[in-house]
């Protein structure tokens, strides 16, 4: 079944009070329609009534005295011309039944048989009025002084009363359309305005290019609390919800700085470290300044740890600064990746298993920066819930159309409330793991999956699986 | 007894005018602040309010004194009311004229065509078939009086001539009190036929042609002799009843009573001597010895 489209509120309630009051009007009219009805039958009957008996008292004496013209003179007289109930024909059937006078002889000549004509005749006592008759025939008995002297017998023309209900009525009609649809347009012009606040929040409320805007206090409609409430309202969803997004920026930053402090202890302990071999080796060189060999090797130790200290700057500039964040990815990115969390796993006497079997060629297919920081994300939450001597594992590995990149360990698996940040795109409540929803958004954003399980020898696993949009060229 | 004669050229003598001044000047000291009453019959063609202001100005104006226009349904009203000396002067038929001979006179006779005679009509619808009064037989008749001449006695009286008896030759007959009223009748198709007077049919063709033009004349009657002007024989209470007749005569050489005349379509009025009801008194007969 096609339903047709919805009529918006704000047209569905005016649109409501038009018809509702066009259905008061049709109501209106009918009432006012039966009451002219009543008052017309009304009328008719008084009308009547007062026609019959003034021409009887004045009739009577005459029809005693056959007064032929007499009589005739005053029936003529009595054919009203005008508008509303008016006798169009008067005739006075005598007791014998033939016809002792009419207003119109020619029609009812004086002696012609008349019992017809009386017959006719509705009684004046109790006679039925259909509205729209053009004429009505009624007939009352003449007497006088107790004698009776026949029927008076009159011809009403009720064209004139019907032609004035239908004036009536049309003019009813009319002015009733009128004033109803006036009535209609105006109940409809006004609820329209009234209901226009809701309008405005609802098109305020539609989906928009940029963020939703609050009212402006000169906007909500105070005047009307019910509706000012709503802008309030409104207005109080939107500032909750961008405290809510600010909170969470603070928190994802907050995060990042204490990654960053534990990575800066981490870097501090790695220069640190051959700091002593170094200073130790310059001593030596200071000491031995005639003995060629162990300069040469004093100088040897002092190149490798210092190009040791420069690779550790180097990656750490990297993963922070993003300054290789568009390159393609490759091997140099994993061991930088090794290179910075080794120190934090040295530092808890973890272990790591290290598996790169992904070549450059498979690599460059994604870029450096998001597959860094998921790595190091990875890696380091991995570390974190190792445990003192646990062990952490890597493996990236390539095929035909996607990268796995794995990290494991042997802590307890992950936390179940932490989960949804990793696995779900839905926005997820306050709180700690921001790493592991950045880690699931960049990976969303490359068009990748991520998955939960467990490597053979049981550690907990982390697989991320990228597909590689390789540009043509197959993998070597 | 003084009687306004006009000469031959139609002005009025002077023996004629003292005269006449004589009578306006000795007339208030014997009318005191009662009014001239003058009876009306339906003799008269009232129907227009023009006229009677005209003739009672005319009249008030000749005879010095208010006039005060006395109308009754019947004939037989007003006659008593002459008779009774409630009226002053009468314009009535020549039938109850002459049914009261003995106790009226004339004082004037209008003038119609020329002469102071007239014929009674039987007039029927305008579409029927002129057959004379043979073919009246079974009508319902509308008569204008019991005591007009034109409006009963004629019709009557040549239908019992005919050897007829007037209540079984019609199927049906009434009264109308009123020449005008039975031309009514006639045109309206509440009477098949009636009886009416020749002048006052004439000249309501000439002031109501649509109305007359509904009926047609079947059958006209000799000429009778003019519904005159009468007084009582017995001296009047209002001493202007001897002007009367002098200012009747006179009014074709007045302004106002020539309006007045044309209103009636009258030429004028004659003196009194002239007046001949023979006609009238052959019908009576024609109905007494029927009668008896």
């Amino acid at each position: 079944m096609i339903r047709a489209p919805a009529i918006p509120l704000t047209l569905r309630v005016p649109l409501i009070v038009a018809v509702l009051m066009v259905a008061v009007g049709v109501m209106a009219s009918q009432l006012v329609m039966a009451a002219l009805a009543t008052s017309h039958e009304r009328q008719l009957r008084e009308l009547a009534r007062t026609q019959f008996t003034t021409l009887s008292h004045a009739l009577a004496p005459m029809a005693v005295r056959e007064d032929v013209w007499g009589m005739f003179d005053l029936l003529d007289r009595s054919v009203a011309r005008g508008a509303g109930l008016s006798a169009a024909r008067l005739t006075l059937v005598g007791a014998d039944g033939r016809v002792a006078v009419s207003s119109d002889p020619r029609a009812a000549p004086i002696g012609s048989g008349g019992t017809e004509l009386r017959a006719g005749a509705q009684p004046l006592d109790g006679f039925d009025y259909d509205g729209d008759a053009e004429r009505i025939t009624l007939r009352s008995p003449l007497e006088h002084r107790g004698r009776a002297l026949g029927a008076l017998v009159i011809d009403f023309d009720a064209r004139g009363l019907a032609a004035e209900r239908r004036a009536a009525w049309r003019w009813l009609v009319l002015g009733n359309a009128a004033a109803t649809l006036t009535l209609a347009g105006a109940g409809f012009v006004v609820v329209r305005r009234l209901l226009r606040p809701v309008a405005k929040l609802a098109a305020q409320m539609q989906p928009q290019a940029g963020p939703p805007e609050p009212f402006a206090p000169e906007r909500i409609p105070e005047r009307d609390p019910e509706l000012a409430r709503l802008y309030h309202s409104y207005n109080q969803m939107l500032h909750a919800e961008q405290e809510r997004v600010d909170a969470q920026l603070r928190l994802a930053e907050r995060e990042r700085l204490a990654g960053l402090g534990r990575l800066a202890g981490s870097l501090a302990h790695e220069i640190n470290n051959p700091l002593g071999g170094l200073l130790n080796a310059t001593d030596t060189i200071r000491r031995y300044p005639d003995r060629p060999e162990v300069v040469h090797s004093s100088a040897e130790l002092l190149d490798r740890g210092l190009r040791h200290l420069r690779d550790v700057v180097r990656a750490t500039l990297d993963a922070h600064r993003g300054g290789r964040a568009r390159s393609p990815l490759s091997t140099a990115d994993l061991d930088d990746l090794r290179l910075l969390v080794e120190p934090e796993l040295a530092q808890r006497g973890q272990s790591l298993d290290w598996r790169v079997t992904a070549r450059d060629g498979d690599l460059a297919a994604l870029p450096g920066g998001p597959l860094r920081q998921i790595g190091l994300n990875l890696l380091l939450n991995a570390s974190a819930v190792a445990g003192e001597g646990g062990a952490v594992g890597l493996e990236v590995s390539a095929d035909d159309d996607a990268l796995c990149l794995c990290v494991s360990d042997t802590g307890p698996g992950l936390d179940e409330a932490l989960r949804p940040r990793l696995l779900d795109a839905a926005p997820v409540a306050e709180g700690g793991g921001v790493g592991l929803r950045l880690v699931g958004e960049l990976t969303r954003e490359l068009g990748g999956e991520v998955a939960l399980d467990s490597t053979a020898a049981g550690w907990n696993r982390v697989r991320i699986h990228l597909p590689l949009a390789r540009r043509g060229e197959d993998a070597a | 007894m003084t009687h306004l004669t006009p000469s031959r050229d139609g002005r009025l003598t002077r023996r004629a005018f003292v005269g006449a001044a004589t009578a306006l000047v000795a007339a208030p000291a014997r009318t005191a602040n009662r009014p001239f009453r003058f009876g009306l019959t339906p003799v008269f063609p009232d129907d227009e309010r023009e006229l009677l202001d005209h003739l009672e100005e005319y009249i008030a104006g000749a005879i010095d004194s208010e006039v005060e226009f006395v109308q009754r349904r019947t004939y037989k009203e007003i006659t008593a009311l002459l008779m009774l000396g409630d009226l002053d002067a009468a314009w009535l038929c020549g039938y109850p004229f002459l049914q009261y001979a003995a106790a009226l006179e004339v004082l004037a006779l209008p003038l119609w065509r020329g002469a102071s005679r007239y014929r009674a009509y039987v007039i029927g619808a305008a579409g029927r078939d002129i057959g004379g009064l043979d073919a009246l037989r079974g009508d319902i008749h509308a008569y204008s009086d019991p005591d007009s001449n034109s409006g009963y006695l004629v019709t009557v009286s040549e239908l019992v001539d005919r050897g007829e008896r007037p209540e079984e030759f019609f199927a049906r007959s009434f009264f109308t009190f009123g020449h005008s009223n039975v031309v009514q009748a006639v045109a309206r198709g509440l009477a098949d036929s009636g009886s009416v007077d020749g002048y006052v049919w004439e000249v309501l063709a000439a002031r109501r042609p649509e109305l007359t033009a509904r009926t047609r004349i079947l059958w006209r009657s000799d000429w009778f002799g003019f519904p005159p002007i009468v007084t009582r024989r017995q001296r009047p209470a209002h001493g202007a009843t001897e002007t009367l007749a002098a200012a009747l005569r006179a009014m074709p050489r007045d302004p106002l009573g020539r309006r007045t005349l044309k209103l009636l379509h009258l030429d004028g009025f004659a003196p009194a001597q002239g007046a001949d009801f023979s006609g009238i008194a052959a019908r009576m007969r024609m109905l007494g010895e029927r009668e008896e």
